[in-house]
């Protein structure tokens, strides 16, 4: 791997990068993280990035955070080893298990095939972010009424599916929730529980609807 | 992934000197971040192009609708507009993957996304795709191959809204050489159908701006089978496109997806339909002139009674 070099090809040295930010937006980072993302990326655009590592500015469950990244380093990559968030989990690192599931400006997108340099500039969500302080969201205590997990790989991202869709729709049908789980899949077999929980905590549980008929759903 | 350097354009001639001979545009990265993890495709750089201005938008129009190259695959799904004028796009869109990859890829990336065969995307093995000698799915498992081809490569064309695209008859218009050049949605794949390296008509540095679609068919059905229910892709599909006036059918196209190279379309097929009523006897007339000369290989004959059934339903589905 190369090293950063700010030499030639309009390459960003970390000094350029901050002198680039201009002392106002650096003295307000933490406060007015939209404009500090919106000049990186008038700054960044046209100019050609690494491939060794350059600073990315990522604004995760509210907070700012500035990091040395190389391109190719992925989202999912970013907030497990480099920012210490162990909820998003990587499963098959190739958009197809769910289990990365993270918000990105509030809707579910896998952290996995992102990159974390394309992620800057938007709000990312983790599960870890869901609730300030520490406490479950109506949809993590249906989570465990309904014993919805059982190793527990998949949870993080089907919490993050469903939550992202009683965002969009508060009231889903039993249609709605398996459209918006279709891309999260557990290994354990908890997928019938996981629709029991999404429909409790959306105070939608239909009477008709027996165990048998939410398995036949899947 | 290799280490790859990394710009964003904000501009389309700013993207393409960006890309230069060995850079690719990235989209939504669906496709492309796939391919590089697993060594399918080699990048020395990638160009972002989302912040383009301009390509974002879903413009309506009383005769043409225009939809942007970076407008997200989950937009066109939620748009209630196109719900209702292009019922078979917003169909098409419904099935892409799953909620999560619609959030993120957009139309351009759908239509221009690679092959999915397993051999090609095999990262030990050099099809004919990867400009190797010989095609592994002829002699190998082609279940999920195609029925046509024009050359030897039978891998098929998987993108939904190519063929939901191909049925409303949309224009795609791609930036190239500095200016702004017009494909039907058969130009944009025609290559594939000649050429065994080919995914589509784009050369290297053409850049997808939108796609403009008619509203002449106001009836537009898509309709997939996959193997899973949900977050699959088809082993089959089928769009449609019309007009009815008195229960008679005008102006119709139909296409299937995964049988071919290129979204697959039978003119005789289309001009067929015109005026006939719509019912079973018209679909299976309709259905044997669309798989006419199928050279179904090994493992793949079951795709013929499936796009026949498939054929049926999408057009019975246009009588609403
Ligand atoms: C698990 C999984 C399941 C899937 N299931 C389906 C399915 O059922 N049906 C389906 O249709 N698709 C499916 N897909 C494919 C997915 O829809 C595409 O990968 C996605 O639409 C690509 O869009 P993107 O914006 O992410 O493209 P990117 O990955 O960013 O780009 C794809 C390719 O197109 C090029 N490109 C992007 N935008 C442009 C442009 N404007 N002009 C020129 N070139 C451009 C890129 O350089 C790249 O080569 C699936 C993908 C995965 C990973
Ligand atoms: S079908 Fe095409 S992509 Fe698949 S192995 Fe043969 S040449 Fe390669
Ligand atoms: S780890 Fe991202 S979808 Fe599987
Ligand atoms: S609970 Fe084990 S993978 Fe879902």
């Amino acid at each position: 791997m190369k090293p950063t070099d700010a030499s030639s090809t309009g390459r960003l040295s970390r000094r350029d990068f901050f002198k680039g930010l201009g002392t106002t937006a650096v003295a307000a980072a933490a406060a007015q993280a939209e404009s500090v993302a919106q000049e990186l990326q008038k700054l960044n655009a046209e100019k050609v990035l690494g491939p060794g590592p350059v600073p990315v500015t990522l604004k995760v469950n509210g907070k700012t955070h500035r990091l040395e990244l190389e391109p190719r380093v992925t989202l999912l990559d970013a907030l497990r080893n480099h920012l210490g968030l162990t909820g998003p989990k990587e499963g098959c690192d190739r958009a197809a298990c769910g289990a990365c599931t993270v918000w990105l400006d509030g809707v579910a997108i896998y952290a996995c095939q992102k990159l974390a340099i394309d992620a800057q500039g938007h709000e990312i969500t983790t599960v870890e972010g869901l609730t300030p302080d520490g406490r479950l969201t109506p949809v993590q205590q249906a989570f465990v009424e309904r014993d919805a997990l059982q190793c527990g790989y998949c949870t993080p991202g089907f919490v993050m599916s469903v939550s992202a869709l009683l965002r969009k729709k508060p009231k889903p049908t039993v249609d709605d929730v398996l459209h918006a789980c279709a891309g999260n899949v557990c290994r354990c077999g908890t997928h019938p529980r996981v629709l029991e929980a999404a429909l409790i905590a959306a105070g939608v549980r239909p009477v008709s609807m027996t165990r048998t008929e939410v398995i036949s759903h899947v | 992934m290799k280490p790859f350097e990394y710009a964003t354009a904000l501009t389309v001639e700013s993207a393409r000197q960006l890309a230069g001979a060995n850079g690719h545009y990235l989209a939504g990265g669906n496709d492309l971040l796939g391919r590089l993890k697993d060594d399918i495709t080699e990048a020395s750089r990638l160009v972002n192009i989302k912040a383009i201005p301009g390509l974002n938008r879903i413009e309506p129009g009383p005769q043409t609708w225009r939809i942007g190259a970076l407008v997200t695959i989950a937009q066109i799904e939620d748009h209630p507009e196109i719900r209702r004028v292009f019922p078979g796009l917003h169909q098409a869109a419904a099935e892409v993957g799953s909620q999560q990859i619609r959030n993120v890829a957009t139309l351009g990336g759908n239509l221009a996304q690679h092959s999915r065969c397993w051999y090609y995307r095999h990262r030990d093995i050099q099809c004919l795709k990867k400009r190797g000698r010989i095609c592994y799915a002829l002699e190998g498992d082609n279940r999920y191959h195609a029925l046509f081809t024009g050359n030897v490569c039978i891998s098929p064309v998987v993108s939904n809204l190519a063929i939901a695209l191909t049925a409303l008859d949309a224009t795609a218009v791609v930036w190239r050489d500095g200016q702004e050049r017009r494909m039907t949605m058969a130009e944009l794949y025609e290559l594939a159908w000649d050429n065994p390296t080919a995914h589509h008509s784009l050369r290297p540095g053409d850049l997808l701006l939108r796609v403009e679609i008619p509203t002449v068919r106001p009836r537009s059905a898509y309709l997939q089978i996959s193997d899973k229910h949900s977050f699959d892709w088809a082993l089959v599909s089928c769009a449609a496109a019309a007009r009815i006036e008195n229960g008679r059918i005008h102006n119709a196209r139909i296409a299937l997806g995964c049988v071919s190279p290129v979204p697959h379309q039978v003119t005789a097929a289309n001009q067929f339909l015109e005026g006939k009523n719509l019912d079973e006897a018209t679909a299976d007339q309709v259905a044997d002139l669309l798989l006419a000369g199928a050279q179904p290989q090994e493992h793949n004959a079951y795709k013929i009674p499936m796009a026949r059934a498939l054929i049926r339903r999408t057009l019975l589905q246009l009588r609403g």
